[in-house]
């Protein structure tokens, strides 16, 4: 249904959401392991949706955010978290991220988000 | 799932260990370092929360916390040798669990003292740090905004006033920055925006009313009572919405001083982290890491498949190319044909063999490890420096070199490096070496640890030996080769006490089985007072290689090439015979020890005189015999297969690497000739 860009700089997180996604009929389009990459992925796909892993070498989720918003306004991010992350969340809000889900998440947060985030 | 968390934790886990080893050596931790280890841990106690494996997860954190500290506060005194022993314990703790994992056990180690311990650690840290606020993560610039009612400017228009109330689901956490996002998008049509409870950025405490009583927004705006409906049940992890529309500003009034309502539009720092500027470790990274370049990661099973069906391949191609159907026939095109066919499943071969091929820079680098290790314990002060971990060797292979290389490299420590004392007085650099160096020669590899300790004392060797009862031959006729080569003899120690690392006498047989197992040979030199040198010789891969087939009788035989130095007809007036009456043969002024191979074997042949059949010279370790065979029939690509298991079991034949099929249908024996010159011994 959706096309999804994932963000994360942890190939064991990248599968486990892509695992979550491919299995209630989601595609993930395009995978990033920093930030950078995902600016430039964003561009080259022009996905649905991105997840966006917050603490990653190279550009943070917070910095490729406000890239991709720059480049597209409407652009739909969602951040994955972890605990004790409260202010860069904020920022992240600020700067335009549509909502975030904590890690560890369930599969049904992820889907369930994904699926109101769609309906927007 | 589990493969890919397993595969990645260890990888980190390596690194970890690596960068922890590289900057003890500095006395201190690089900025880059730390950013860097902070970030592994992070990842590893984000998938091990995942999967679910909450020992790990509370051990990363714990570091994790520990590194956020050094980090932002850069702590001076810091007993940088107690933090590196913390961190490598800590590693062992997760090796151990990941090993437990990997077998399908349960996670269950007990992390609770490593934590506190690392508690305690970080506790010390911060009582250095008096009055700076250690504040809870990240450090903020508080920006003050504000608010302003816009009371007067809304009575102009028609505003609609509203009263949320809003739970979240459960687990969904941070309810108070959902909360935020909710405010923070209401701002994006009205200014007149209040909230219960208040303090929802900073304060924690405001999650726990959040969960109790909901997050309640009052707000004022020119919409309808659907269009604010709709509005708040976008709200992403909603549970349950009441939604109010206000007849008057009753509820608004609490809100009504000019408040300084504190919209915080702080600007976090998000810290930035940085890729290791040194590019060595990023290269050494490459193997398996997924940055930049296309590797993928393979399941080794399916690797071992495809090299068996390339075994079959080469076997059947032998099949049609050779088959006897077309003996005598004059096929111009199907020769051609044939080695287009053979050039192909040639280059697939190769290709096939280079994709198992793994360097050995990981085992390699394991041995930092175990000299530090090794040091600190018996005191000793060694450096080890490694030559050639980019030669590549079979996956399989690898397996079966790290233990043993693991014990020689001890074994360096224990018994050959001295004591910085005795060094010094010997006139030797206080600092030992071991030189580990790996290289391409032939078909081999060769593995060589050189260590500049005290070398081996034959007489000591000998006596001990002796004392054991190991010896066979007496000791006059020995050279110094075999001499030392006893030390890998069952049971045979020359130290007088058992320790934790030798003298039970187990290790060196042990390291000899293994090396054997892969085909490989091992072999001793040594100077006394000067240092000690062992060499492994490792063959490039197991299941291919090129043959000689000989014929003796009906049987056939494989002798792989790289093992034969010549072959020719003798003459009757080469061959003397020795005082124990064995049959040799002069060739160029040296003389060889002959072996009849259908005596040895048992093989009924009609041709027993020498200048009927054929003599191979063959050589392996040095040693040289001549094979005496019917006929030679021809070079050839073979695939080793091992001997069934039956026969394995029921008795183990000297002599024999291994067995294959012909492109005629019919089976050769490989000869093993390692085993054949030390059987002529």
């Amino acid at each position: 249904m959706a096309k999804v860009l994932i963000v994360d700089d942890a190939a064991f997180m990248r599968m486990a959401i892509r695992t979550m996604l491919e299995k209630n009929g989601h595609e993930v389009i395009a995978e990033a392991e920093n930030g950078a990459i995902g600016v430039n992925k964003y561009k080259e796909n022009n996905p649905d949706i991105v997840t966006m892993d917050i603490t990653m070498p190279e550009m943070t989720g917070i910095e490729a955010l406000k890239a991709i918003k720059q480049y597209d306004p409407k652009a739909k991010v969602i951040m994955m978290s972890a605990m004790g992350q409260e202010n860069m969340v904020k920022e992240a809000i600020i700067s335009g991220a549509k909502t975030f889900i904590v890690k560890p998440f369930k599969e049904d947060h992820v889907i369930q988000t994904l699926a109101k985030i769609l309906a927007m | 799932m589990l493969d890919m968390y397993i595969f990645e934790t260890t990888h980190n886990i390596e690194q970890l260990e690596a960068l922890i080893l590289s900057n003890e050596k500095l006395g201190g931790y690089s900025e880059v370092d730390i950013n860097e280890i902070f970030r592994i841990m992070h990842t590893i106690k984000g998938s091990s929360a995942m999967m679910l494996f909450d020992n790990i997860a509370s051990l990363a954190h714990a570091i994790e916390d520990l590194f956020y500290h050094l980090r932002e506060q850069k702590p001076q005194a810091l007993d940088y040798s107690r933090l590196s022993d913390i961190i490598l314990e800590s590693v062992d703790f997760i090796k151990v669990e990941l090993e437990k994992i990997k077998a399908g056990d349960k996670a269950d180690g007990g992390h609770s003292i490593l934590v506190e311990e690392i508690k305690e650690f970080l506790a010390l840290l911060k009582g250095q740090v008096p009055d700076e606020t250690e504040a809870e993560r990240p450090v903020l610039d508080k920006k003050q905004f504000f608010y302003i009612s816009q009371e007067k400017a809304s009575i102009r228009m028609v505003s609609n006033m509203f009263k949320a109330t809003i739970f979240f689901e459960d687990g969904c956490e941070m309810e108070n920055i959902r909360a935020y996002t909710i405010v923070h998008n209401l701002k994006e049509f009205t200014g007149d925006v209040f909230y219960l409870p208040e303090d929802i950025i900073d304060n924690d405490e405001s999650i726990v009313k959040i969960r109790e009583e909901g997050f309640q927004v009052f707000v004022k705006a020119d919409k309808s009572y659907e269009e604010m409906h709709r509005f708040f049940t976008q709200t992403i992890f909603l549970k349950d919405l009441e939604l109010i529309q206000l007849e008057d500003e009753e509820e608004f009034k609490r809100f009504n001083k000019p408040k300084t309502l504190i919209l915080q539009d702080n600007q976090a720092k998000v810290p930035r982290l940085q890729v290791p500027a040194n590019k060595e470790q990023a290269e050494r990274e490459t193997v398996g890491s997924s940055t930049n370049q296309s590797i993928i990661s393979v399941n080794v099973d399916k690797l071992d498949k495809l090299m068996d069906l390339v075994g079959e391949m080469v076997i059947a191609e032998a099949m049609v190319t050779q088959n006897p159907d077309l003996r005598d026939l004059q096929l111009d095109n199907f020769q051609k044909a044939a080695r287009q066919l053979h050039k192909i499943t040639s280059e697939l071969q190769d290709m096939v063999m280079s994709i198992r091929m793994v360097p050995l820079s990981m085992t390699f680098q394991k041995m930092h490890r175990i000299v530090r290790d090794m040091c600190k314990k018996l005191d000793k002060d060694v450096q080890l420096k490694l030559i050639g971990e980019d030669t590549e060797v079979d996956k399989n292979i690898i397996e079966h070199i790290s233990d043993p290389l693991m014990h020689l490299v001890r074994n360096a420590i224990d018994h050959g490096i001295e004591v910085t004392e005795e060094r010094e007085a010997k006139g030797k650099p206080g600092t030992g070496t071991i030189t580990l160096e790996a290289k391409n020669a032939g078909s081999d590899v060769w593995v060589i640890i050189k260590d500049d300790g005290k070398g081996l004392n034959k007489e000591k060797i000998l006596q001990r030996a002796k004392d054991q009862g190991l010896l066979i031959k007496s000791e006059q006729d020995m050279a110094e080769r075999e001499i030392f080569n006893l030390i890998f003899l069952p049971g045979f120690s020359t130290k007088d006490c058992v320790t934790e690392f030798s003298g039970r006498g187990v290790g060196m047989d042990v390291v000899t089985k293994n090396i054997e197992a892969v085909g490989g040979s091992i072999s001793v030199d040594s100077t006394e007072a000067v240092g000690t040198t062992i060499t492994l010789k490792i063959p490039l891969t197991l299941a291919i290689i090129d043959g000689m087939n000989i014929r003796v009788g009906n049987s056939r035989f494989t002798i792989p090439t790289t093992a034969i130095k010549q072959s020719f007809r003798p003459k009757e007036s080469d061959i003397v015979k020795d005082p124990d009456k064995n049959e040799m043969i002069m060739v160029r002024g040296q003389c060889y020890p002959i072996l009849r191979l259908h005596e040895y074997y048992g093989v009924r042949t009609e041709l027993t005189s020498f200048t009927e059949g054929i003599l191979i010279m063959a050589e392996q370790d040095d040693k040289t015999i001549c094979i005496f065979a019917d006929e030679l029939l021809g070079q050839q690509q073979v695939v080793v297969k091992a001997l069934p298991t039956y026969i394995k079991n029921t008795r183990n034949i000297r002599g024999l690497a291994g067995c294959t099929l012909l492109g005629d249908g019919s089976i050769s024996l490989i000869l093993d000739v390692g085993g054949l010159v030390n059987a002529s011994d």
